[in-house]
């Protein structure tokens, strides 16, 4: 399995801060080495490798993540918990999960 | 009469429900789901409650209680179990993650540090331990809400959001396709209760703190976290000018 992280760099030229929130739970959750790769989404750039993954899979939101296994079609996870849940079959704290899904759908601002 | 849920293809009921109207489409959700329930926010969504008791007088409803919500929301919440006859299952959030919350950060953090954390609390922690229970769930949203978001909002979807790895969740959006102004036509013509604060200028209603009223022509969204600026929404991926 081989797990590629596509971080932003918005286009004022500063990081993204979930990106920034996402990779340091990486960190302290102790999955950062299970990354193969950490690639940038440069909006200011739409040739930077992260831009172009986000074309290829049609994502349209940041951090993500492409996980590859031999033989199978990519997948793609836009939120940190279903990662770690679905691939890396770790657990998250029920808070963290759930500001992750308020993050990755505005809809539910309106329920 | 409830179906197998491995057959079930919300991609192609939402291609043949889309021009069909929120009581088609409520029913189609009943017919299919034994084990469905309705989330009422204490709003003009109280047009899914009267076209459902229509069909299924003792639908399951609910309602996500934060302990932030106007005295008027709770009033109404009350007003809508007595005229439907309903029993609204009225879900708080955990105590403890509420009480480390105040403690650490105060009870208006959310103007700091935006409305987030505490919605995460207050509103989506609760909301997925209900969803965990349920097979669907019918929402008020509509596209007309929020014209950057809600662009697409399929009248019957898989829920990316709350399905896991072992279990789907569908979600049915009965009035997506309907304005506001068709909710409101929809519930004067048939006498259907509405909270009082509409008649107080708001037309978006949530947690107390974070709403206000609005000027006419003003888009609901605004009368939200209005002082919460673009750059703390800031996990779209610009990719406008790369889509095909």
């Amino acid at each position: 399995m081989r797990i590629t992280f596509v971080k932003k760099i918005k286009a004022d030229g500063s990081p993204c801060r979930k990106c920034a929130e996402v990779q340091a739970r990486l960190e302290k959750d102790g999955y950062i080495d299970e990354i193969a790769r950490t690639v940038i989404a440069d909006e200011r750039d739409t040739d930077s490798e992260g831009m172009q993954l986000a074309k290829q899979f049609d994502v349209d939101r940041a951090p993500f993540f492409i996980v590859e296994n031999e033989g199978q079609e990519p997948g793609i996870y836009t939120v940190y918990f279903k990662l770690v849940n679905e691939v890396l079959r770790g657990k998250t704290n029920e808070q963290d999960a759930a500001k992750d899904i308020m993050d990755a759908n505005p809809d539910l601002d309106f329920l | 009469m409830s179906i197998n849920i491995a057959e079930f293809n919300p991609e192609q009921l939402a291609n043949e429900y889309s021009k069909q109207s929120p009581a088609a489409i409520i029913k189609l959700a009943l017919d299919k789901f034994e084990n469905i329930a309705i989330s009422f926010s204490g709003a003009e969504d109280v047009v899914l409650i009267d076209i459902a008791t229509k069909i299924k007088p003792d639908v399951n409803v609910f309602s996500l209680d934060t302990g932030r919500l106007h005295a008027e929301t709770y009033r109404f919440i009350e007003q809508v179990r007595e005229h439907y006859g309903l029993e609204i299952d009225v879900l708080s959030p955990d105590a403890e993650a509420v009480q480390n919350l105040v403690r650490t950060k105060g009870l208006y953090s959310f103007y700091k540090d935006g409305h987030k954390e505490c919605c995460s609390i207050r509103k989506v922690v609760p909301l997925r331990r209900k969803l965990m229970a349920l097979d669907a769930w019918i929402t008020g949203q509509r596209k007309d809400q929020s014209p950057d978001t809600r662009n697409a909002v399929p009248v019957v979807e898989k829920d990316a959001a709350f399905s896991t790895a072992d279990k789907n969740l569908y979600k049915f959006n009965p009035l997506s396709n309907w304005t506001s102004a068709q909710v409101w036509e929809y519930i004067r013509s048939n006498d259907v209760p509405f909270n009082a604060l509409h008649e107080q200028g708001f037309s978006s209603i949530g947690c107390e703190p974070c709403t206000r009223a609005v000027l006419p022509n003003q888009h609901e969204r605004e009368g939200r976290w209005w002082w919460e600026e673009a750059t703390q929404k800031e996990c779209g991926l610009h990719v406008g000018n790369l889509k095909k």
